[in-house]
C-alpha cells in the first residue's frame, strides 16, 4: 500500500468548548496529531463523547480549533476552497426535508457549479448507486424512512466524485442490508482511489472496511495502527476449529500443556476489534494518558 | 426542587393547574340559559346589562376585528387616536374620518368615543371649512356618527342626548343656523333632489322637532340610567326648550299663522302640563322631597307637615325654577299663545318688511297695531313681567323706532301720546337693548335703499 | 395639498457623498463589531483572524459564483413556498373581501374617498407582505444552523458571502412576487370599488412646482402670516394690503401649455377668516402675472377660494390688457423662461394660506397606474431593505431575535420616530434625558424647571449626554424610511416624482446592501455553525 502522500495533517489539535461567559467547559480534544494518507479507509473509534464528530467537524471548519493545526489536501481548515474536492455524510442526515431527491441533489450540484447536463447525469447515476428507489426519488425527503435519508446522504456526498469522502457513522439506522450496501461502497471508493475518512462505534463495520484506525477516548488518541496488525501483535494465539467434543478439548489442553503453554480460554470466537476496544475503554479508565501506537512497518 | 423527581414536579404542576382553574373557572364561567347564573363575571354582566346583544346592534366586523387583536385592542386604539390627532392638525379630513371609523368600531361601547368624535366632527371640522354647504356637510357627519352610536348603544341616556344637542344647537343656534336649518330640510347635496338627508331627517321634520326627539328618548332612558351632563332639572328641560326653539324659529322665519300659535300652545303645554309635573328630589330640611315645577296648594300641603316645611318647600320650588328660568317660560309661552300676541308679532314684522319696501303707510300702520297690541299685553297683569325679556322689548322697541322714524321722513309731529310709550320712556335709557335695537334699524334701513 | 411632496427632495451631489458617508458608516460600524468580536473571542490571535477574514472575504468577492447563489435563492423560495409561507394570500383575500365594511358607502364618492381606498390598498398591502418577508428572513439561517441544514451547504464550495446573498435575493424574490400579485388585485380592487362617474379622480396629476416667497402687507419682504395652525406648513397673506405670495417658476415655454394652448395652473389655497362675514360668499383672490424684464403684467379676475379641494385655473394664452394684446409665453415670460405669479387676497381682514406645492403648472396627466405601480415599488424597495437587515441580523442572533431587532429596526425607521430622536438629541424635548426624566417623574417635578445645580445633578446630566451620544450613533445606523412611503402622492391623485421619491430610496436600500452583506460574512465566518 502507497504511503506516500498525507491527504489530512493534524498536529498537535486540541478543542475546548467555552460556556456562554467564555470560561472552559468542555476538553472535547486534546493535542489529537495523525496523519490520513492517499488512498486509504481511515477509522476513527471510540466511545460517545470521545472527540471523533469533534474532529471531524475541525477538520471540516464547521468548528474552531483552540490549538494545532490541520492540512487538509493541502490547504487550511477554514478555505473553502477545499471543498472543492471533499464529499461530506453528516452524522445524522440533514439535508432539507422539503426537497425531493433530484431538487436534492440538483442543488448540492449547484453548489458545486456544475452545468444543468452534469447535475443530471451525475443525480441518476448517484440515485442508481445508492439504490434508491425510483418511485421514491420525486418524494420530499420528510417522507423517507431512516435508511433512503442514509443512501440519498451518501448520494449528496459523492455530487462532486470527492478525491475525500468523510462519513459521520456511516452504517447508523441501515438495516443489515443496507449495512453491506454501504461497506461495499467504501470499498469500491477505495478502489478507485479516493480516501475515507468514517468514524463510528460499530466495531464491525470498522473492521471489515478500515486499513487503519484510531480509538479516541476523553478527547485523546488513545490507539493507532493498521487493523491487522493491532489485532494480531499479541502474545497469544487463538484457536479456531469446528465444534470439539469435550474430550477432545481436554486433549486439546494437554497438548498445550504440554508445550508450557498457559490455557487462558476456550470459546467461541468473538469479534476481535470489539475485545480491543473494550480492552482500550477499560484501560484508559484505570490508567490514563497510555498510548499504543502500532505503525506499519515502513511508517517507523 | 432537585429534590423533587419528575414524577413529583408534574404532580406539583397539575396541583398548581387546578389551584388556578378554580378562581378562573369561578370568574368567567359563560352562562348558560336561565339555569347556570355562569361565573361571577358573567354575573355582573348581567347585573349592569353590559351583554354585547344587551347594548345595542352588534357590528360583526368590529367584533371580528377586536378578536384577531388578541388583546391588543388597547394598543392598536391608541396608536389610532394618535394619529387621529396628527391627521386633524394636518387638516386631512378625509384621512380622520376614516381614522375615526376604526375607532369606533375597536371601541364601540365606550359612549364617550362616539360622544367626542361625533362633536370633532359637528364642531371642530365643520369651522375648519369655509363654504357653508361643506361646514353643513360635517355637521351631518357628526350627526351620522352619534346616530350609530346610539345604534350601538341603545341605553345609552348621553348618546341620545348628544345626538339631539346637534340637531337643536349646532343645526339651530350656529352663526350659519338660517342656512343650517334650510339645508335640514332641503340638503344642498345634489344626491337628495332638495330634499333633506333622509339618514338624519327621514320624516323630514324641522330641526328642533327632530332634536326633540332625541331628548324625548334621552329623557325616557334618563329614569333608569342617569346622565352626567347637566343638572336633571335643566336635562329633563330640553324637550320642551326644543319646542320653544322651534315655536321661536318659525316667528323668525316670518311665519305668524296659526301653525305658530299652536307650536306655542304645544311648547306651552310641554313646558307647564308635562316638564312642570315632573318629580324632583329636593333636600328639604333634613329630608329628601319630591317637588314640583307646579305645585298646586294641594301638592305642597301633602309633603309639608308644618308651616315651616311649607315655607322651605316653596323656597325650594322657587330655587328650582329659577334654575330653568321655569317662570319667564311660562308666560312667554303662555303668552305666545295667545291669538293676540301671534297677531302682534305678525304686524311687527309686516311694518319691518313695508319699511324696507318704502311703503311708509303700511309700515306705519302695520307697526301701531303691533305697538298696541303689545302695549295691551304687557298691561295684562299675568304678563307683567315680560317687560324684562329683552328680546322682545327689542323687537318692541324696533317697531316703535319704524313708527317713529316714517314720521319723521313726513315731517309730522309724533303724538304725545302712543300706546308703549311708557315702555319707550323705561327703556330708551338701557344701552344693551338700543344698541341692537339701532344695530337692526340701520340694517333695516340700509336695506330700504 | 395636505402633504409636503418635496420634504424628501435631494440633490444628486449631496445625496451620493450621503450615500458614500452612509455605507462608508455602516461597513466601518460593521468592521468594529467583528474585530471587537474576535478579540473578545480569540484574544491576541482574534486580529490576525480578523485580517485574515477581510482578505478571505476579498477574495470570496471574487469567486463569487452566480449559479451558486440562484442554487441557494431557489432553496430559500422553494422553502417559503413548500412550508406554505403563501398562505398571506388567504388574509388577503379575506381583507379584501370584508374591506367593504370599513370603507363606508361606496355610493358617493369623492376625491377623499378615492384617498382612503388607494391607502388602504397600500397599507394593507405593505403591511401583509413586511411580516412574510421579516419571518422568512430572519428565521431562514437560523433554521439552517439549528437543523445543521448548513452543514451540508457549508462543507460544500458555497461562500459564505453567497449563502447571504442567496438568502437575501431569495427573501426579496418572494416578497416581490407576493407584492406583485397583491398589487394587481389591489389595482383592480381600487378600479372596480369605483364607480364609472368617479373614474376620473384615478389620475396622476403631473405638477411643476415653483419657488415661493412672500410679501408681507407693507410690501416689504416677508413670511407670511401664521394664523394658528399647529401643522405651520402653510402662511397666510391678508387681504386688501400689500401682502403676496409670489410664485417663480423655472423652464416655462410653450410645452407646458395644454392641449388648448392654455397654462392650467392649480392650487389648493386655505382660507382664514378674522371674522365671519358674508359666509355664503367664499373669499376671493387673484392671479398675476409680471414680467419685470419689459414691465408687462396681467391680472386675472377674482377667484373663489375652494378650501380643501384642489382648483384648476385656466389661463389663455392670448391675453388682453387695455386693449393690448399680449402672449403668455413670448411677453410674460422672461429671456431665462422664468414665470413670475403674484398671489393676492381681495377680502379686507381676510386670510388666504399657501406652501410652495399649494400652487402649481399642471402638466399633461398620467394614468393611474403609473403612480400606482411606482408607490408598489417602494414597498418593494422596503422588502428588499428588511430581507438584508433581517438577513444579516438572523446570521448573528437567533431568529424571534431577529425579526424582533429587525421589526424594531423598521419601526424606528420611520419619519416621526426620526424626529422624534432628533428632538431628543437637539434637546428640543422638555424634561431631559433618561436619568433626569426618571428623576422629575418620581419627583413630579415640571419639566420646564431647572434642575438644582448640585454635584449630583452633573452626573446625572453627564450620564444622560453619554446615553444620548449613543442614541446619536444608533440613530446612524437607522435607516430613513420616510421617502419610501409614496402613497402619499398616488392617493393625493399625484404621480410621484423621481428624484423625490424613488431615488433617495433606492439611494437608501443601496447603501445597506454592502454592509449588510459583510456583516452577514462576518457573522457566518467568525461564528463556530453549532446550534448552541
Amino acid at each position: 500500500m502507497s504511503q506516500s502522500e498525507a491527504v489530512i495533517e493534524i498536529r498537535n489539535l486540541s478543542k475546548v468548548y467555552r460556556d456562554f461567559w467564555g470560561r472552559p467547559k468542555v476538553k472535547a480534544l486534546n493535542a489529537l496529531s495523525l496523519d490520513i494518507r492517499k488512498g486509504e479507509v481511515f477509522g476513527l473509534l471510540g466511545p460517545n463523547g470521545s472527540g471523533k464528530t469533534t474532529t471531524m467537524k475541525l477538520l471540516l471548519g464547521l468548528l474552531f480549533p483552540t490549538e494545532g493545526e490541520i492540512t487538509i489536501l493541502g490547504k487550511s481548515a477554514a478555505d473553502v476552497s477545499k471543498n472543492e474536492r471533499i464529499g461530506y455524510l453528516p452524522e445524522e442526515s440533514y439535508l432539507y426535508r422539503f426537497l425531493n431527491a433530484y431538487e436534492t441533489l440538483d442543488f448540492y450540484g449547484r453548489l458545486f457549479d456544475m452545468s444543468a447536463a452534469e447535475r443530471k447525469e451525475r443525480s441518476e447515476k448517484l440515485l442508481d448507486l445508492v439504490k434508491l428507489a425510483p418511485q421514491a426519488r420525486r418524494r420530499q425527503l420528510k417522507e423517507y424512512s431512516k435508511g433512503m435519508t442514509r443512501r440519498i446522504g451518501v448520494a449528496q456526498a459523492l455530487i462532486n466524485d470527492p478525491d475525500l469522502v468523510m462519513l459521520d457513522e456511516p452504517t447508523s439506522g441501515l438495516d443489515p442490508l443496507g449495512n453491506r450496501d454501504m461497506k461495499d461502497l467504501i470499498l469500491d471508493l477505495k478502489k478507485q482511489g479516493k480516501t475515507v475518512l468514517m468514524c463510528s462505534h460499530l466495531l464491525a463495520d470498522v473492521q471489515d472496511v478500515c486499513d487503519r484506525i484510531a480509538i479516541l477516548y476523553g478527547g485523546e488518541l488513545k490507539v493507532m495502527g493498521r487493523v491487522d496488525e493491532l489485532l494480531k501483535a499479541q502474545d497469544e494465539t487463538q484457536i479456531l476449529s469446528s465444534k470439539l467434543s469435550d474430550a477432545a478439548v481436554k486433549d486439546v489442553q494437554e497438548v498445550l500443556k504440554k508445550h508450557g503453554a498457559n490455557v487462558l480460554k476456550i470459546d467461541h470466537p468473538t469479534a476481535n476489534l470489539e475485545d480491543l476496544f473494550l480492552k482500550t475503554v477499560q484501560e484508559s479508565r484505570e490508567r490514563p494518558g497510555h498510548r499504543t501506537v502500532i505503525e506499519g512497518k515502513s511508517a517507523s | 426542587m432537585n429534590k423533587l423527581t419528575s414524577q413529583q414536579r408534574k404532580l406539583m404542576y397539575l396541583i398548581g393547574i387546578i389551584v388556578l382553574l378554580i378562581p378562573i373557572i369561578q370568574l368567567s364561567l359563560p352562562a348558560d340559559g336561565k339555569k347556570n347564573p355562569g361565573g361571577w363575571l358573567s354575573q355582573l354582566r348581567t347585573k349592569y346589562d353590559l351583554g354585547e346583544s344587551d347594548l345595542g346592534d352588534v357590528d360583526a366586523s368590529g367584533a371580528a376585528i377586536n378578536l384577531v387583536l388578541l388583546g391588543m385592542r388597547g394598543v392598536a386604539v391608541n396608536l389610532l387616536w394618535i394619529e387621529m390627532d396628527q391627521q386633524k392638525d394636518m387638516k386631512r379630513w378625509a384621512e380622520m374620518q376614516a381614522t375615526t371609523e376604526s375607532i369606533v368600531r375597536l371601541q364601540p361601547h365606550y359612549e364617550k368615543v362616539w360622544d367626542i368624535n361625533g362633536w370633532n366632527l359637528a364642531y371642530n371640522t365643520s369651522a375648519e371649512w369655509d363654504a357653508v354647504p361643506d361646514r353643513y356637510y360635517w355637521v351631518k357627519q357628526g350627526e351620522k356618527l352619534l346616530k350609530r352610536g346610539v345604534a350601538r348603544n341603545k341605553r345609552s341616556t348621553e348618546l341620545y342626548y348628544r345626538a339631539g344637542k346637534v340637531l337643536q344647537h349646532k343645526i339651530g343656534y350656529a352663526d350659519e343656523s338660517v342656512d343650517y336649518r334650510k339645508y335640514f330640510l332641503s340638503d344642498p347635496d345634489p344626491a337628495f333632489n332638495g330634499g333633506p338627508d333622509p339618514e338624519i331627517n327621514p320624516d323630514g321634520k324641522d330641526n328642533f322637532l327632530a332634536a326633540k326627539d332625541w331628548f324625548l328618548e334621552s329623557c325616557e332612558r334618563e329614569t333608569t340610567r342617569p346622565q352626567h351632563i347637566l343638572d336633571r332639572s335643566l336635562f329633563r328641560a330640553t324637550p320642551a326648550r326644543c319646542q320653544f326653539d322651534y315655536a321661536a324659529g318659525l316667528q323668525k322665519d316670518g311665519r305668524f299663522g296659526e301653525e305658530t300659535r299652536a307650536a306655542w300652545e304645544l311648547a306651552r303645554q310641554d313646558w307647564t302640563e308635562k316638564y312642570g309635573r315632573e318629580i324632583f328630589h329636593a333636600v328639604i330640611g333634613p329630608d329628601e322631597s319630591d317637588i314640583r315645577m307646579e305645585m298646586t296648594e294641594d301638592d305642597v300641603k301633602q309633603i309639608a307637615k308644618t308651616p315651616d316645611d311649607e315655607l322651605r318647600v316653596r323656597r325650594a320650588v322657587d330655587q328650582y325654577q329659577k334654575m330653568v328660568n321655569y317662570a319667564y317660560w311660562r308666560m312667554r309661552a303662555f303668552a305666545e299663545a295667545e291669538p293676540d300676541t301671534a297677531e302682534a308679532h305678525r304686524n311687527f314684522f309686516e311694518a319691518k318688511q313695508a319699511f324696507k319696501a318704502q311703503e311708509f303707510e303700511k309700515a306705519r300702520a302695520s307697526a301701531f297695531s303691533g305697538m298696541e297690541a303689545f302695549d295691551k299685553l304687557f298691561k295684562r297683569p299675568e304678563y307683567k313681567n315680560l317687560v324684562d325679556e329683552e328680546l322682545l322689548t327689542e323687537e318692541c322697541m324696533l317697531g316703535w323706532k319704524i313708527w317713529d322714524d316714517i314720521h319723521q321722513i313726513a315731517q309730522e309731529k309724533v303724538p304725545e301720546d302712543f300706546p308703549l310709550k311708557w315702555l319707550v320712556e323705561m327703556k330708551i335709557t338701557n344701552d344693551s337693548i338700543m344698541k341692537q335695537v339701532n344695530k337692526q334699524f340701520k340694517r333695516l334701513f340700509l336695506d330700504s335703499r | 395639498m395636505y402633504f409636503d411632496p418635496n420634504e424628501n427632495l435631494i440633490y444628486p451631489l449631496y445625496a451620493l457623498s450621503n450615500w458614500v458617508l452612509t455605507t462608508g458608516g455602516l461597513m466601518f460600524v460593521v468592521l468594529f463589531v467583528s474585530l471587537a468580536n474576535l478579540l473578545v473571542t480569540r484574544g491576541k490571535s482574534g486580529v490576525g483572524v480578523f485580517f485574515a477574514e477581510i482578505r478571505g472575504m476579498i477574495s470570496d468577492v471574487f469567486s463569487i459564483s452566480p449559479r451558486r447563489i440562484w442554487a441557494l435563492t431557489r432553496l430559500t423560495f422553494m422553502e417559503a413556498y413548500r412550508r406554505k409561507a403563501l398562505a398571506v394570500f388567504v388574509v388577503f383575500a379575506v381583507m379584501f373581501m370584508f374591506a367593504g365594511w370599513f370603507m363606508g358607502d361606496t355610493q358617493e364618492i369623492t376625491p377623499d374617498q378615492v384617498k382612503v381606498y388607494v391607502s388602504f390598498v397600500l397599507t394593507s398591502i405593505s403591511w401583509l407582505t413586511l411580516p412574510v418577508v421579516l419571518i422568512l428572513c430572519c428565521f431562514g439561517i437560523p433554521e439552517d444552523i439549528r437543523l445543521r441544514s448548513i452543514h451540508t451547504i457549508v462543507t460544500k464550495p458555497a461562500r459564505r458571502i453567497e449563502i447571504v446573498l442567496g438568502r437575501m435575493i431569495g427573501v426579496s424574490m418572494i416578497g416581490v412576487l407576493v407584492l406583485l400579485v397583491m398589487g394587481t388585485v389591489g389595482y383592480i380592487w381600487i378600479v372596480r370599488q369605483t364607480p364609472e362617474r368617479s373614474q376620473k379622480f384615478l389620475v396622476c396629476r403631473v405638477p411643476q412646482y415653483g419657488g415661493i416667497k412672500f410679501i408681507n402687507r407693507d410690501g416689504d419682504e416677508g413670511t407670511g402670516v401664521n394664523v394658528g395652525d399647529i401643522w405651520a406648513f402653510r402662511n397666510y397673506i391678508e387681504g386688501a394690503t400689500k401682502a403676496r405670495a409670489v410664485w417663480q417658476f423655472r423652464n416655462v415655454d410653450e410645452s407646458v401649455l395644454d392641449a388648448d394652448g392654455n397654462l392650467q395652473l392649480e392650487n389648493s389655497f386655505s382660507a382664514f377668516r378674522s371674522y365671519k362675514g358674508d359666509m355664503t360668499r367664499s373669499l376671493f383672490y387673484d392671479i398675476k402675472f409680471y414680467n419685470p424684464e419689459n414691465g408687462v403684467s396681467y391680472t386675472t379676475d377674482p377667484q373663489p377660494v375652494n378650501e380643501f379641494r384642489s382648483k384648476l385655473d385656466k389661463i389663455p394664452r392670448k391675453l388682453t390688457v387695455d386693449d393690448v394684446q399680449y402672449d403668455l409665453i413670448k411677453d410674460l415670460v422672461t429671456k431665462n423662461k422664468f414665470l413670475h405669479v403674484e398671489i393676492a387676497c381681495i377680502d379686507r381682514e381676510q386670510y388666504i394660506g399657501m406652501a410652495r406645492p399649494d400652487l402649481f403648472i399642471r402638466m399633461p396627466n398620467r394614468p393611474f397606474w403609473v403612480g400606482y405601480w411606482k408607490a408598489v415599488l417602494g414597498i418593494g424597495l422596503i422588502v428588499v431593505l428588511v430581507s438584508m437587515i433581517g438577513v444579516a441580523a438572523s446570521t448573528i442572533v437567533k431568529g424571534p431575535i431577529a425579526t424582533v431587532l429587525t421589526f424594531v429596526l423598521y419601526v424606528l425607521s420611520g419619519k416621526n420616530s426620526h424626529q422624534f430622536m432628533d428632538a431628543l438629541m437637539s434637546g428640543d424635548f422638555k424634561g431631559g434625558g433618561v436619568l433626569e426624566s426618571i428623576y422629575r417623574l418620581v419627583t413630579h417635578m415640571n419639566p420646564t424647571t431647572d434642575l438644582p445645580e448640585t454635584p449630583a445633578f452633573y452626573v446625572v446630566k453627564g450620564f444622560d449626554l453619554i446615553l444620548t451620544s449613543f442614541l446619536w450613533l444608533c440613530k446612524q445606523v437607522i435607516p430613513r424610511l420616510q421617502s419610501f412611503n409614496m402613497t402619499e402622492f398616488v392617493a393625493n391623485g399625484f404621480d410621484v416624482p423621481f428624484n423625490v421619491s424613488i431615488l433617495p430610496s433606492l439611494l437608501v436600500t443601496t447603501a445597506f446592501i454592502i454592509p449588510c452583506v459583510m456583516l452577514g460574512y462576518f457573522a457566518l465566518r467568525v461564528r463556530e455553525l453549532e446550534s448552541k
